[in-house]
């Protein structure tokens, strides 16, 4: 078979694109960090969130000196807690289930998206480094309240953020 | 369109569509830079991002 040059530039051209998608996937997801929101978490039962040590009582938890977690549940129509506070440059785990129906978690304009399934528990990391107000909105739809469901993330400059105890003790 | 005279016959190497491979290189050019800018730019310039 014959081909002509420019149709191998083109071939050659093409399998170079391919390449160079697959490294671009390949750097984000090693040098860059990006990760994928996993199923790895157990399930619970969504009818019980008030026996879940977790989801008992939706908090913000301060598990060693900059890492936080947050534990969030999704209902129709709101996300409690809210707003949600931390500071900024922590790293900050979202634990989120839905005593429900499927919900969204979407910090409004950033990566930091996830669906959000009754009885699992969708687990996502993230490094707030910039101070500011986040909005958080539900984009999965989830009942007639569903354009009105959002919460509030907000990130406090370090040295302004006290953790607020708010439980019942 | 013109007469008979001037047909000429060309091998296939001889065959050279340099404006078909300009405009192709122009969106290859395009795709390239709008995939480093989506990326690159849009994707991780997004804070917050999922790493974890």
């Amino acid at each position: 078979m014959h081909i002509h040059n420019y149709e191998k530039i083109w071939l050659v051209l093409a399998m170079l694109l391919i390449v160079a998608i697959i490294t671009t996937i390949t750097y984000g997801a090693t040098a860059a960090g990006i990760s994928m929101v996993a199923d790895d978490e157990e399930t619970i039962d969504s009818t019980a969130l008030g026996d879940d040590e977790r989801f008992a009582d939706p908090r913000v938890e301060q598990i060693d000196d900059n890492e936080y977690e947050v534990y969030v549940i999704a209902r129709q129509f709101q996300f409690q807690p809210d707003p949600i506070e931390v500071p900024a440059n922590s790293r900050v785990t979202f634990y989120v289930t839905s005593p429900d129906v499927l919900h969204g978690f979407h910090v409004e304009g950033t990566n930091a998206n996830t669906m959000v399934i009754p009885g699992e528990v969708s687990k996502l990391t993230v490094e707030p480094n910039e101070p500011g107000e986040y909005g958080i909105v539900c984009n999965e739809y989830c009942g007639a309240g569903h354009h009105d469901m959002e919460g509030m993330l907000i990130v406090h400059p370090e040295d302004e953020f006290e953790l607020e105890d708010d439980s019942d003790e | 369109m013109s007469g008979e005279g001037t047909v000429r016959e060309i091998g296939h190497d001889e065959f050279d569509p340099k404006g078909t491979l300009a405009l192709i290189s122009v969106y290859f050019a395009i795709l390239v830079i709008m995939w480093i800018f989506m990326y690159f730019v849009e994707f991780l310039g997004n804070e917050l991002t999922v790493i974890g």
